[in-house]
């Protein structure tokens, strides 16, 4: 009689656990939900949207002002034949990206036309759909592809802007990698802040928006960008950007993947070098190796807001990471790098 | 003519409205002429005897006696500085916190000193065993260090020679160089990537039919 009466209490209390975990559970999975159709909203209005903003990026103790228009139209498409060219028409998005401070550097974008405009090279443009400027591209496209290594968390409310504001935070889900806090507008879904945090909740460099316009029609500026003929295509063949190197990098964060490997020399420097690109769908890691004139050399590093730039010479080459990845994942991979004998020439 | 002119003085010094022209006409003659100035003084002196507002020694003329006294003043190109002379005690303090203020100026600032050169030194003997940089790449790469390296040859040369300066600030600048042209080099390299991602779905596309083709021969 004693144990019967004993085991029910302890059977009710397993079932309460349950029940509340089973609770617990499910709003953490409607927190991730609720997150993760924040970001799909931001990645549609950042498609779709007419916007006109301003915004800083503050790493080092220096801002960065940048202007960004945004906006899209229709033109008629013009690979059909022309008796349906009179009826089809297709959504084109127009984009310009300014920094506005020291020496001009913009980039435009009509449709899959992006084209850079930099002191260092005579302006170009490559058939990209994405502008890669201090905003990571992936915000404006299928954001699913960072769930296998990022978690999505909605965490809650402020004001940015003067604007009310939902707080999605992107976490990573092993050490390897920063996390990134977002933002985001609750009338428009477009990003207001964004900062790019490690583990330990230090902030490493944020983008602070200090203007946000939203419009019917287009802007004039984006007018005119739609009649400009901008500079020609590069061609950038596959056989480039996958050439067979003598090494290979044998550790990378899970989730990283190879973007391109080949050959060039360093715009400033003019070293040669064998490169490759890697990339988990957020951040990029960019891996040089190079013949070097000293022996060897400690590893050295230095860091430019998130970014991290780390290189060590072994047996006269040297061989370098750069990629907003945190020192201890740099090292790793720096060490991982390893020759194949019967490649080397 | 002159009697309307006295008129108006006397309803000037009055305050009685007179009508604009003739009255700014009167003052710009009674400016000229001694005997409307006169009789404005007069006309006052009536005025402060009939209220009883004349002071108990009269002085007749005060306006010539102000004049005579403007005419003595020096002229002065800076302002004196009022000290309190007179007081003894203040006169003291301002000497002591004049001799006071230098010395710990100097302290300060020797301090100031000493904590960079020891500071220097510290980052000195680090670099001997690993180059440790800044943790920020400059935008201009060598603003930030040919200062206090520099300094530094100056104030333990015997602890380490010329040329090992040199290096070590070859090394610096040479440093700073590899990271910031990486670190350039890694931003195009991520724009020139974007391109590649819509192109690769048609090389692989490509490959996949050559493979195709191959295949059926």
């Amino acid at each position: 009689m004693k144990s019967l009466s004993l085991k029910l209490p302890i059977k009710l209390s397993f079932l309460l656990c349950f029940v509340s975990a089973c609770f617990s559970f499910s709003a953490i999975a409607a927190d991730a939900e609720q997150a993760k159709f924040s970001l799909e909203r931001l990645s549609q209005s950042l498609r779709q949207l007419n916007f006109n903003t301003s915004f800083v990026v503050v790493k080092n103790n220096q801002a960065e002002p940048y202007h960004w228009l945004h906006g899209v139209t229709e033109v008629p498409l013009s690979n059909r034949t022309d008796t349906q060219a009179d009826t089809a028409k297709q959504e084109v998005e127009l984009e310009i990206l300014a920094l506005l401070n020291g020496p001009r550097r913009d980039i435009l974008r009509v449709g899959n036309t992006v084209s850079y405009i930099e002191p260092e090279y005579a302006p170009y443009s490559i058939a990209s759909a994405q502008i890669s400027g201090p905003i990571p591209a992936v915000f404006g496209r299928d954001i699913s592809v960072l769930e296998n290594n990022y978690h999505f968390v909605s965490v809650g409310k402020s004001r940015v802007l003067g604007r009310a504001a939902q707080l999605i935070r992107i976490v990573p889900q092993d050490a390897h990698r920063y996390g990134y806090w977002l933002w985001l507008d609750q009338d428009s879904g477009l990003m207001l802040k964004l900062a790019v945090i490690t583990r330990k909740g230090k902030l490493l460099e944020q983008i602070q928006f200090t203007h946000l316009e939203i419009t019917e029609s287009l802007s004039e500026n984006l007018k005119q960008l739609q009649v400009t003929e901008l500079p020609k295509v590069i061609e950038l063949s596959a056989k480039e950007n996958n050439t067979e190197l003598a090494w290979q990098v044998n550790w990378l964060p899970d989730g990283f993947e190879e973007v391109k490997s080949d050959r060039h020399r360093m715009n400033s420097s003019k070293q040669a070098v064998e490169f490759m690109l890697f990339n988990d769908g957020l951040v990029d890691i960019s891996v040089y190796v190079n013949p070097s004139q000293d022996k060897q050399r400690a590893v050295e590093y230095a860091s430019d807001g998130a970014t991290l730039v780390l290189n060590q010479v072994v047996n006269n080459i040297e061989v370098s990471v750069v990629g907003k990845i945190p020192l201890s994942s740099a090292e790793k991979i720096v060490n991982s790098v390893s020759f194949n004998p019967n490649k080397l020439n | 003519m002159s009697e309307s002119k006295f008129e108006t003085i006397s309803s000037l010094v009055d305050n009685y409205r007179v009508a604009e022209q003739s009255s700014e006409q009167v003052i710009d003659d009674m400016l000229k002429d001694e005997h409307l100035s006169a009789a404005w003084q007069q006309y006052h002196l009536i005025g402060d005897v009939i209220r009883d507002e004349i002071p108990q020694i009269l002085q007749l003329d005060l306006s010539a006696q102000i004049a005579e006294a403007i005419a003595d003043e020096p002229s002065i190109l800076a302002p004196k500085t009022l000290t309190k002379a007179n007081d003894p005690q203040s006169g003291l303090k301002a000497k002591v916190v004049q001799l006071i203020k230098p010395v710990g100026q100097l302290a300060i600032a020797a301090s100031a000193a000493g904590l960079m050169i020891i500071g220097v030194q510290q980052n000195t003997a680090d670099t001997n065993e690993i180059i440790t940089p800044s943790q920020i790449v400059q935008t201009k790469p060598l603003a930030g260090f040919a200062n206090p390296v520099s300094f530094n040859y100056q104030q333990n040369d015997q602890s380490r020679t010329q040329s090992h300066q040199a290096t070590a600030l070859e090394q610096r600048i040479a440093q700073q160089h590899r990271f910031q042209a990486l670190l350039s080099d890694h931003q195009q390299q991520v724009k020139l990537s974007a391109a590649k991602s819509a192109q690769s779905k048609d090389a692989k596309q490509s490959l996949l039919e050559k493979d195709g083709e191959i295949v059926n021969n």
